[in-house]
């Protein structure tokens, strides 16, 4: 985990956002030293919830750059994945995606992470990119932990676009609480090794299966009104000047940094 | 204290009525009115009724249980509601909707043809008006005074002339009918 | 501090419970609701998504009730002031997100306009059995505040109430109102802003470098800043210290989840708000909130009719519970009659306060309706009656449970 966070940082700082504007809704525990090392605000919310969450940190104060960090996307969190991107929500979505064949490129991939499957998984598993390009994100990509160059600069793009984009990053679980951490580097190398690069892959082809290669790549990236920006222009057409547009009393403004209204 | 029940069927202006009673009274004619609707599966397009508690104190009890007032705009509102009607209790009736059975001997019964008079007026949708000014004039409830200050605001603007006709077409026939049964010929 | 004119649509008005919360909320200086509609409490969100856009608030109809609570926390944390809006089973689903905002400290309100369960129940129609749920519904221990208004006028007015106590006490607050008061319509007064006052959030103005998080002023409750304001914020659902850092050990648990019950606890005081009536020479006293104590107090009147002397005591604030006074109480009289629209949920508080000292009589009523004043009366005017001390709740037979279970049900006496 903190490898991405690292990763995440050098994104902070090739898309020159400041990291006190950044907060990080999460579902994953990340360490406290982490946190303080980069700077920015982090809050561990309940499972699933990070988008949800992340969605009201916007709202309130739409200055703010929102990156959930989700480790239960697709699952408990899944409904807010979907609705935030048919909405267009300004969040840059990281998905930690831990759930993987245990045959890929007809090799066994090492399972110790999965607790709940101590016989390996069977399930067909979302294909995350497509998912979130069905439901209108404007950006899309899938990258390995290892890939930290190609993960920074995906992200720093993502940073700089105005809609919910989605990156999901194949790594291993959180090890904080399981401490396998040989296994967990194991498991990512796998994926590493097993990957292959293809930018601008159609998402729809880019699910992980059993005995093929892990399909990576940046993949969509696409211009829609945000949530914001579609709320203004629908409001202000119906009540014209009785509207003030959202933001304008937000959290933003009065009373400097730590309010004082 | 009054207990008053609307009753007919969705689409009426049944809960709207209610709301104009209760607004005239607490707002303007110094009461307290209490309104509550009946929502359930009833409430959409089938039968539909508002309660109206008015009193000269804090209403406590928010519902009707026994009504001193019932005005009725349909069969089924009628049926259902005619026996919880109080002993010397008002039943008024749009006659083109409803029709009465034989009735209780213990209850006032007054006529009009609300739904005739709102057709003449060009809209059969504001015969719950005239019912609304056939009530104050029977009733005397709420006055007229503070009826006339709730009608605005409580209908659509653009049709608020035609609404202020409708009650005062239902409030001067409520009167006329108030005249020929205290001195018939 | 005044409310801002902005949010305030000074005026007379005539309308429901539920839309007078919605301005109540935007007086308060409420900015952001989320919410997913569910009868009976959409009105409530209707009216706030009506006239929010005009102030610069804003109404956002999420996906669930998960998602609701969990942004409105969010927007907390974002600096605004921030509600949800919802009734029955959305009530059971936001119970987890309510801990969690307990346990960040975070000021929200939560408006419940109670209606008819279990599960779906009766949608349509009232009930007061979610107050044990309000109390105890999130896992864990965290202390929080309840209010139960009776009128659309009290739904106004304590849903300001409801913000100024979160903001000051940094806790969830529930208005824990019902059908009944929801889809009444009265006049409801909304005085000028400058009669309005708002307590403002604890900010925190010293130097970012400095902030603990979660450390406490004298009162118990720590000072907030917002996100994004450059405070390296670590802040966790995950037990922590005074940095918000995770810890696991007895001792934090016992100091930190201490202070987030005692916070409460230890301003009873200033929280709670009891309206009493005719105490002074009562022998029987009607305990009863929201809905409940405004028939009570024509079943007060009845009985007082008939000779007895009766008076009422009204939890405004149903959490905390007002145990001294009740116990106080209870020394003096015969009885407590607590009439509520379930089965026993708010009595039981009651007669653990009461140490045996008078007789504690429920007068349950299953939901979908109010008690009739007329039950109240009887169960007044019985226990004036009975002469012997009874250690149970004593379950009154209401007439309605008389005319739908015939003599078949036994009550404890």
């Amino acid at each position: 985990m903190n490898e991405i966070i690292t990763t995440f940082a050098q994104a902070l700082e090739k898309a020159d956002v400041k990291p006190d504007q950044v907060c990080v809704p999460s579902d994953i525990l990340f360490e406290p030293e982490t946190v303080k090392r980069f700077g920015f605000d982090y809050f561990h919310t309940t499972r699933g919830r990070a988008i949800a969450f992340g969605t009201g940190l916007k709202l309130a104060n739409p200055a703010l750059k929102v990156v959930p960090f989700a480790g239960d996307l697709m699952t408990i969190g899944g409904n807010h994945f979907v609705h935030g991107s048919r909405r267009n929500m300004e969040l840059t979505v990281i998905c930690i995606n831990n759930f993987v064949y245990r045959k890929i490129a007809g090799k066994s991939a090492p399972s110790a992470a999965q607790k709940f499957s101590p016989y390996s998984t069977f399930e067909e598993p979302f294909n995350i990119p497509h998912l979130g390009n069905s439901c209108s994100a404007i950006y899309t990509a899938r990258w390995t932990a290892l890939h930290t160059e190609e993960l920074a600069a995906s992200i720093a793009e993502a940073l700089g676009k105005k809609g919910l984009s989605v990156i999901e990053i194949l790594a291993p679980g959180p090890d904080y609480y399981t401490g396998i951490s040989k296994v967990n580097v194991d498991l990512v190398r796998f994926y590493y090794d097993n990957s292959e690069i293809r930018n601008n892959e159609d998402p729809k082809n880019v699910g992980i299966k059993p005995d093929s290669r892990i399909i990576v790549g940046k993949f969509t990236s696409k211009e829609r009104p945000t949530f914001i920006d579609q709320y203004n222009a629908q409001l202000s057409s119906v009540l014209g000047e009785k509207f003030i547009p959202h933001g304008i009393r937000s959290g933003a403004d009065p009373g400097g940094k730590n309010g004082g209204d | 204290m009054a207990e008053i029940r609307f009753a007919g069927y969705g689409g009426q202006g049944i809960i709207r009525s209610g709301i104009i009673v209760g607004k005239a009274a607490s707002l303007y004619d110094n009461k307290y009115g209490t309104m509550s609707q009946s929502f359930g599966p009833e409430a959409r397009g089938g039968a539909c009724s508002s309660q109206l508690v008015v009193s000269e104190t804090k209403v406590l009890y928010p519902y009707v249980t026994n009504s001193d007032v019932l005005v009725v705009m349909s069969q089924e509102g009628y049926d259902k509601f005619e026996p919880e009607l109080k002993e010397n209790g008002i039943l008024l009736v749009d006659e083109n909707l409803v029709k009465h059975k034989p009735p209780r001997g213990d209850i006032r019964v007054h006529l009009i043809p609300a739904t005739r008079f709102a057709e003449q007026l060009g809209k059969k949708i504001v015969a719950n008006v005239v019912m609304l000014g056939f009530f104050t004039a029977i009733t005397g409830i709420v006055t007229y005074e503070a009826m006339e200050k709730a009608l605005p605001g409580s209908v659509p603007e653009k049709a608020l002339d035609l609404n202020i006709k409708a009650f005062e077409k239902g409030y001067n026939f409520g009167l006329e009918l108030q005249k020929k049964q205290k001195d018939p010929q | 501090m005044k409310a801002d004119q902005r949010d305030v649509l000074s005026g007379v008005y005539y309308i429901d419970g539920d839309v007078a919360a919605g301005y109540g909320a935007l007086a308060a200086g409420c900015k952001f609701i989320a919410g997913y509609p569910i009868t009976p409490s959409t009105e409530a969100a209707e009216a706030f998504a009506r006239i929010a856009p005009k102030s610069g608030a804003l109404f956002i109809q999420m996906e669930d009730e998960l998602a609701s609570v969990s942004a409105i926390v969010g927007g907390a944390w974002a600096g605004a002031k921030t509600m949800t809006i919802t009734s029955g089973p959305g009530y059971s689903l936001m119970m987890e997100t309510v801990g969690f905002g307990a346990m960040l400290e975070t000021p929200f309100v939560l408006l419940n306009i109670q209606r008819g369960g279990p599960s779906t129940g009766v949608p349509t129609k009232t009930g007061q059995a979610d107050m044990m749920q309000a109390r105890w519904g999130s896992h864990g221990d965290y202390g929080l505040i309840a209010i139960a208004p009776e009128s659309p006028q009290e739904l106004f007015d304590y849903t300001i109430k409801a913000f100024n106590l979160a903001e000051k006490y940094r806790c969830p607050v529930m208005i824990m109102s019902d059908e009944c008061v929801g889809h009444m319509t009265e006049k409801v007064v909304i005085p000028p802003a400058e009669e309005i006052e708002i307590e403002p959030r604890r900010w925190y103005t010293g130097s970012p470098d400095e902030y603990v998080p979660f450390k406490p002023d004298k009162d118990l409750v720590p000072r907030m800043v917002k996100a994004g304001s450059g405070h390296k914020l670590y802040i966790s659902g995950r037990l922590h210290d005074e940095r918000g850092y995770p810890v696991d050990d007895e001792h934090y648990k016992l100091k930190y989840v201490r202070r987030l019950v005692d916070k409460i606890k230890c301003n009873k005081d200033k929280i709670i708000e009891l309206k009493e009536e005719q105490i002074d020479d009562a022998d029987v006293i009607v305990v009863s909130y929201g809905i409940s104590s405004r028939v009570a107090i024509r079943g007060i009147e009845m009985a007082r009719e008939r000779g007895i002397k009766v008076g009422s005591l009204r939890l405004v604030t149903v959490w905390p519970f007002p145990d001294e006074r009740i116990t106080e109480l209870a020394k003096k009289v015969k009885a407590l009659v607590v009439p509520e629209i379930n089965y026993g949920q708010v009595v039981f508080d009651v007669a653990r306060c009461c140490h045996g000292n008078a007789n504690v009589v429920l007068v349950p009523h299953g939901g979908a309706g109010v008690h009739v004043p007329d039950d109240i009366c009887d169960a007044i005017v019985s226990v004036a009656k009975e002469e012997r001390k009874i250690e149970e709740v004593i379950e009154f037979k209401t007439k309605l449970e008389i005319s739908v279970f015939g003599g078949g049900l036994k009550s404890k006496e």
